[in-house]
């Protein structure tokens, strides 16, 4: 746990239209090893933390939920 | 307060309609866009570019063949032309293709805010308007310069008081000058100048270099100066324009050469000595653009020395400026920016052609260029009457030439000279795209007779004697 650096990311949200999408968008980032996730259907952002020694901000921006067929995109607004 | 938005687009052209269609789709019509221009929607292209040059391309023809129907048996006839007309038909045409393609296609993405004036970085995220009647700041996360270029005039003593035309200002025309002097030479000069001889205009294109312009292969450059010669038109090559000045209701060109001096006496002066690129004024010091009188200067991924900032189209410093490659271009940034994928572009795919009569098309490497930059280039040329179909349309003039790359025999650039070039050099950019070979282009049926054929024939001539072979044999 020592080296565990947590980031805090704010990121912009493409794609959501109702609370399942709000859902499956949250689902991804805890996939990919996200915690304290919030995703925001009215303002289109997610806001969540990262052990970005495990996972580094830039691939959130990547994964399965952002990309290939899924519905969403993403863009990486902050990290803090 | 400044308005916010996802992606900022600073200009109403090609690129910038593309980007914000791409990015609407992208993103389900959620990025919020703003797209800034001033000047008519469409930019260059619809307005003043493609749309109404090859409007009066198409109808110049249509008059030459009455002239000049090419075969025996057939009369020739001199029509008549209300100028006046044709003219406006070319506006209204302009004006339903601007609102069809563009003005009804912005409405249909409600995530894009079409905002009107010119727009200038206070800062790296925040760009200035001034709208005419207000200043509006608008900021956002990421921005495409896509400002496109304008007409280059070239510093000529006298030219601003005698006025001259360009490429923006000749679709206001009402009648057709009896004499016209181009001064400089280059696709729009060639294009312009064999419409307007065929509408009755006595041209006459005065330019510095000895071919149409640097980049493209030489022999059929002159080959398609001489067509053009064959019309009545004339060139001056190898002079520099040295002042211009009125004499009665005339606009008198001076021009200088090795030779001597050279007066040329016309009705109008049409100036087509290049494009510049739409940098000025945009403050690109304050948003950390690098950039040089030849453009914007953009990685592969048309992000600037800004990564937030990308650029596409003619204000790019980069080889060509064409439509298709701006459109293409403003997509990529979109691409790239909304779905982080790594579009970038390879100007050696990029076909582009002169709508002359013949039309001159051109895709990769002149051999000169493969030669300079790889050690070794392998090249054929062969005659376009060695084509069927040229003989059967009995327009022999130009010629097909292939440069391959002599290691692997790969196609590298593919050029020519011919009727319907730029609807056949489709087969050139595949073929230099997916690196085939001549051996590929002679293993596909091409249809006979076709002018097409003549990319297989030329692709034959590396290894046989075209006069032995008999038709369509592989
Ligand atoms: C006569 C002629 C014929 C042509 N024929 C062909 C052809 O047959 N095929 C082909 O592929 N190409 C052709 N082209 C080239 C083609 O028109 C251009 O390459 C293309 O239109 C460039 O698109 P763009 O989006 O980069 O810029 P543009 O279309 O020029 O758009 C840029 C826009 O940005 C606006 N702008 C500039 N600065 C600012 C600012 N600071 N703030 C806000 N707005 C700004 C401008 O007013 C303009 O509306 C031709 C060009 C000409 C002149």
């Amino acid at each position: 746990m020592e080296n565990m650096a947590e980031r805090k990311v704010t990121m912009r949200i493409y794609g959501m239209t109702c609370d399942d999408c709000v859902a499956s968008v949250a689902g991804g980032l805890k996939e990919a090893g996200a915690t304290g996730i919030s995703v925001s259907l009215e303002d289109g952002m997610a806001v969540l933390t990262i052990d970005d020694s495990r996972v580094s901000p830039e691939s959130l921006a990547h994964i399965p939920v952002f990309t290939g067929n899924s519905r969403y995109r993403s863009q990486i607004r902050r990290v803090d | 307060m400044a308005r916010e938005y996802d992606f900022v687009i600073i200009g109403n052209g090609s690129a910038a309609f593309s980007a914000a269609i791409k990015a609407s789709e992208i993103t389900r019509n959620q990025a919020s866009v703003a797209m800034i221009g001033m000047g008519p929607p469409g930019g260059t292209c619809v307005n003043v570019g493609c749309v109404p040059s090859k409007y009066l391309i198409e109808a110049a023809k249509a008059v030459n063949f009455q002239r000049n129907p090419g075969y025996p048996g057939i009369k020739q006839n001199s029509p008549d032309v209300d100028f006046h007309a044709l003219i406006e038909s070319l506006r209204s045409a302009v004006v339903k293709e601007r609102e069809e393609r563009y003005v009804r296609v912005a409405r249909s993405y409600p995530n894009v805010e079409i905002i009107k004036g010119f727009a200038s970085f206070v800062s790296s995220d925040t760009v200035m308007v001034e709208t005419g009647t207000e200043n509006v700041q608008v900021k956002g996360f990421n921005f495409l310069i896509a400002t496109g270029s304008r007409v280059k005039i070239p510093e000529i003593i006298g030219l601003n008081h005698t006025g001259y035309l360009t490429s923006d200002s000749i679709w206001d025309l009402n009648s057709v000058p009896e004499s016209i002097g181009i001064i400089g030479g280059g696709f729009v000069a060639m294009e312009i100048g064999q419409a307007l001889q065929r509408l009755g205009c006595k041209v006459t294109v005065i330019k510095q270099h000895d071919t149409i312009a640097p980049g493209i292969e030489k022999e059929l450059g002159y080959e398609l100066m001489e067509s053009l010669k064959s019309e009545g038109i004339s060139f001056l090559p190898g002079r520099n324009v040295t002042g211009v000045h009125r004499k009665g209701s005339k606009k008198i060109i001076e021009a200088a050469s090795a030779g001597g001096k050279d007066i040329v006496e016309v009705d109008e002066i049409l100036i087509s000595s290049g494009r510049t690129p739409n940098v000025e004024g945009l403050n690109l010091e304050k948003a950390g653009v690098r950039y040089s009188s030849m453009g914007i200067q953009v990685r592969e991924d048309f992000s600037t020395s800004n990564p937030l900032i990308y650029a596409a189209g003619d204000v790019v410093d980069q080889k060509y400026k064409l439509e298709t490659l701006a459109a293409r271009e403003g997509a990529a940034v979109a691409s790239n920016i909304f779905d982080h994928s790594s579009k970038s572009m390879d100007m050696h795919e990029i076909p582009w052609a002169i709508f002359t009569e013949p039309q001159l098309a051109s895709v990769g490497y002149t051999e000169e260029e493969y030669r300079r930059d790889q050690g070794k280039a392998v090249a054929r040329t062969i005659p376009l009457n060695a084509v069927p179909k040229a003989r059967i349309l009995r327009q022999e003039r130009g010629a097909i030439k292939i440069v391959v790359d002599s290691n692997s025999n790969a196609v590298v650039g593919v050029h020519a000279l011919s009727p319907y070039a730029a609807e056949f050099i489709m087969e050139g950019v595949l073929a230099i795209k997916h690196k085939m070979t001549v051996k590929d282009l002679v293993e596909n049926s091409h249809i006979f007779p076709t002018v097409s054929e003549g990319i297989k024939l030329a692709a034959q001539s590396f290894t046989r004697d075209l006069s032995m072979m008999s038709c369509c044999m592989e």
